[in-house]
């Protein structure tokens, strides 16, 4: 028995049964979302241990054993399918998100409504999840809808204030339009090829490219990029990211633009387009937007006033080194050069998901205390707040990339592959830590500087705020000590697995 | 020679965006969606459609098939547009829900005064 469909059951059966045991008190639910979240958690680790151990390629067939029709010989079921990258991203958003589970518990005490708000969060958990297993491209539209729902309703969560309210709209707008372009682009290719799952698809287009084929790919990346957050269609990441409650700014910023953009960006690219577009050309067009967002995303955090929106502006720049290393590992495909870039990818993606959730933890635990977010009113919060002080400290060496910690090592395989790719790029990834540089130590720069009246009588958070934060230290600094342990056992067999499509589409096709 | 469903399909979609890019109102906008999601519905459908030997197709029930002489309805992509559509459903009901809610906070439905988030 496979451990795959588990991950969806779980978090599926946990989130519509938590109204019904959420009858029977406050705590019991919220013991409830934690003991679901936990056990999704479990699963995940399961799944990628077994697939890390195998180096194969897990698939699960809807509904029967094999996905081949019977009396024909091509896939005719829904299958999921699971390789080392899935694996990776499967087990970051289960453990970013019990963590976010653990800080709503105090963290959103005062509000109301919330049984709505738990269900909520595990039906994002689930759809992020559904996103990265599947194997099937409308099963991937319907799992991303079923996020993007999720992620519009939690963003608007606080209805009584007008920010929550005027970024969902804006969130929900956008999403929705990006949503349809990659509804036309699925549609397209049925209607071209007749089929949806990944693996045949890449199996005809290999055969026959068409014109319908290219357009169904620009329609498909271009709303992936909006979904992504990607510069020049990132204003709405910006508004939206801040004004939710911060246990889901973290989410959002951490795991949603990830599995619901640059996830399914590379294995769009890699999976299903890889064989037949021409890959130079793709990776150039994905790199030209990534050096877009670099150094926007970047030099915009450089002058908000505001910590929260600063943050969701550092994650746009964040994306553009993601997608910076995915474009060099599209054009440069088949190199070595090009399998570094796809790993320090995927590892900054694991690296920034569990950095920013911390920093949007911290972001949340100063609004909390103090009521503001502004940082022209937190001068000198160092005094009041130590501990508090001592996570972003870590969390903003970590996201600038100094060694001892986890940042340092995904950036340097960035780095070290864009300057061996073309020096101008590698030169463009340098200006753009810069930029992040000054931002954060502006932060710094305040947190440490006098005492203002307003900060003096501050305390520090209740454990259960404390609790997430500091387990997401430790894991910053734990994946600091081993750096290169981590990208040669875990991150380059993710990406040489994902650079391998024969692979990926022989494990649905089998021998046939 | 394109189908004239698919012409259909395409003319819905950019009339959604149409209307989407270039009107003010909250609820033209959350029926701009919904007209692009009907262009990409009328698409899919349209697939499944196959006309041979000049005798029109029958819809996909299953129960005496073998007495039916003509083709048949491609029945995946309706199941397809019957999850969009569910799916579509519960989009348009969170946007009216908060539409409903910034005009509780704005007092108006123009877009252009939902402007006080800095950007």
């Amino acid at each position: 028995m496979s451990v795959l469909p588990l991950v969806i059951i779980i978090p599926l059966l946990g989130a519509f049964s938590l109204p019904i045991v959420g009858l029977l008190g406050k705590r019991i639910r919220e013991a409830w979302a934690l003991l679901i979240s936990g056990a999704t958690l479990g699963v995940t680790s399961k799944l990628l241990y077994n697939v890390w151990s195998t180096k194969e390629t897990l698939v699960y067939t809807l509904g029967a054993k094999s996905p081949i029709g019977q009396g024909v010989n091509f896939p005719v079921r829904i299958v999921w399918e699971v390789d080392l990258l899935s694996a990776i991203m499967a087990f970051t958003i289960a453990f970013v998100a019990f963590l976010a589970v653990l800080y709503s518990i105090e963290y959103m005490k005062h509000d109301t409504g919330l049984e709505k708000y738990y269900v909520l969060i595990l039906v994002l958990e689930l759809g992020m999840l559904g996103i990265v297993l599947t194997g099937d491209i409308f099963n991937f539209y319907v799992f991303l809808e079923i996020m993007s729902i999720a992620s519009y309703a939690l963003v608007a969560f606080r209805n009584d204030t007008w920010e929550g309210i005027e970024a969902g709209i804006k969130y929900m707008f956008v999403g929705s339009l990006a949503s349809s372009f990659i509804l036309l682009g699925i549609a397209l290719l049925y209607g071209q090829y007749g089929t949806l799952t990944m693996a045949y698809l890449a199996e005809k287009m290999e055969a026959n490219f068409t014109l319908t084929g290219k357009i169904a790919l620009a329609f498909l990346i271009g709303g992936l990029l909006f979904k992504s957050g990607a510069v020049p269609v990132h204003m709405w990441l910006a508004d939206a990211h801040p004004a939710a409650p911060s246990s889901i700014s973290a989410m959002l910023s951490g795991l949603v633009i990830k599995a619901g953009g640059v996830y399914v960006i590379a294995r769009i690219a890699f999976s299903v387009f890889g064989m037949a577009v021409n890959m130079k050309t793709l990776g150039w067009v994905i790199i030209f937007f990534a050096c877009l967002t670099l150094i926007v995303g970047n030099a915009m955090a450089v002058v908000q006033t505001d910590m929260k929106r600063l943050l969701a502006f550092s994650s746009v720049g964040q994306i553009g080194y993601i997608l910076l290393g995915l474009g060099i590992g599209l054009a440069a495909y088949g190199t070595k050069v090009g399998e570094i870039a796809t790993a320090g990818a995927i590892y900054h993606t694991v690296n920034h998901a569990i950095i920013k959730a911390l920093l949007f933890m911290i972001a949340g635990v100063v609004l909390h205390e103090l009521g503001t977010k502004d940082l022209n009113e937190l001068s000198g919060l160092a005094k009041a707040m130590p501990k508090t002080t001592f996570a972003f400290i870590i969390g903003a060496a970590a996201i600038i990339g100094l060694p001892p910690l986890n940042g340092f090592a995904s950036k340097w395989l960035l780095y070290e592959s864009s300057a061996l790719f073309n020096p101008f790029l590698g030169a463009i990834a340098i200006i753009g830590t810069a930029f992040c540089t000054a931002a954060y130590i502006r932060v710094l720069y305040t947190f440490l500087g006098r005492p203002s009246e307003k900060v003096m009588d501050a305390k520090e958070p209740g454990a259960a705020m404390l609790l997430p934060i500091f387990v997401l230290v430790a894991a910053i600094i734990i994946m600091g000590l081993f750096p290169w342990q981590i990208s040669n056992k875990i991150m380059i067999p993710a990406a040489s697995m994902l650079a391998n499509i024969k692979g990926y589409v022989m494990a649905v096709m089998g021998g046939a | 020679m394109i189908p004239f469903q698919f012409i259909t399909a395409f003319l819905l979609v950019f009339m959604g965006l149409y209307a989407f890019l270039y009107k003010r109102n909250l609820l033209k906008l959350i029926l701009a969606l919904d007209v692009i999601d009907s262009g990409i519905h009328l698409l899919f459908i349209s697939f499944g459609y196959r006309l041979e030997n000049n005798v029109l197709p029958t819809a996909p029930i299953y129960t005496g098939y073998e007495t039916v002489k003509a083709p048949m309805v491609g029945p995946l992509p309706q199941a397809l547009v019957l999850t969009s559509i569910v799916i579509g459903v519960c989009v348009l009901s969170l946007a009216v829900a908060l539409t409903i809610n910034a005009y509780r906070h704005y007092g108006s439905l123009d877009v252009n005064k939902l402007r006080r988030l800095r950007g």
